[in-house]
């Protein structure tokens, strides 16, 4: 394999993620979707002032599959 | 004066001794001199603290083979088979990896962390062939340069797939 022409272009995570996708691509359709499931990585924040927190946000708002937004 | 010679050296002995004792390598405890072995992903530790006779691993740099007592290194990995041999004559069994690191610690341990590993058996070979096809098709395309990276990389981990498969 050509020596890490993606180096130019990402960081090792972005090669893994990538890398991850297509091996999850080439599965099974029974051993996809579970894995699909597994995959889905969500950051979620939430600001603190004066020792109470408040509303818990996703950084990318995640949305079901019908278009409707996930709560929590 | 020989008589305090003799006494002077006897008092240097235990330190000697210790000192012999903190330059050994510790190894890590398995019985019967195998590799202790630690395969993780992040849902699932397909072996803990195993012992092992052999593994292979894709390194960035070529494949490789670990035995027990190996040097220690880092190796970040290729989309690539690992092979776990258990016991010495047993066939080897495989997992395809997508990508992420195998540290060969000081002291007689593999750590290998994927992200993802599979049998060979839960892949097919038609989502292969598609996802190929897909990927050539974007790097032969006028696609900007970031696209065609990501494409190289698609097409890295289906021929290996590939090759894995065929074997």
């Amino acid at each position: 394999m050509s020596a890490a022409t993606w180096r130019e272009f990402m960081t090792w995570n972005k090669y893994t993620q990538i890398a991850s996708r297509a091996v999850r691509q080439a599965l099974t359709e029974t051993e996809r979707v579970g894995a699909e499931r597994r995959a889905q990585i969500g950051v979620r924040y939430q600001l603190w002032e004066n020792g109470q927190g408040g509303e818990s946000k996703f950084v990318i708002p995640q949305v079901e599959k019908s278009g409707k937004p996930k709560d929590t | 004066m020989s008589a305090f010679k003799i006494a002077s050296a006897l008092r240097t002995l235990p330190r000697q001794a210790a000192l012999a004792r903190s330059a050994r390598r510790g190894y890590a405890d398995v019985a019967d001199g195998k590799l202790s072995l630690s395969l993780v992903l992040p849902h699932q530790s397909l072996y803990s603290s195993t012992g092992v006779v052999q593994v292979n691993i894709p390194a960035a740099t070529g494949d490789m083979g670990v035995l027990a007592n190996h040097v220690a290194s880092i190796e970040p990995l290729r989309p690539g088979v690992v092979e776990v041999i258990e016991e010495n004559g047993q066939q080897a069994k495989k997992w395809f990896v997508s990508a992420g690191f195998a540290t060969v610690h000081g002291n007689n341990s593999l750590t290998i962390n994927a992200v993802e590993a599979y049998p060979l058996d839960k892949f097919s070979a038609e989502s292969v062939r598609a996802g190929l096809a897909d990927a050539n098709r974007v790097l032969s395309s006028s696609a900007p340069d970031v696209e065609k990276a990501e494409a190289r990389i698609e097409i890295e981990v289906f021929e290996g797939l590939q090759a894995a498969m065929a074997k």
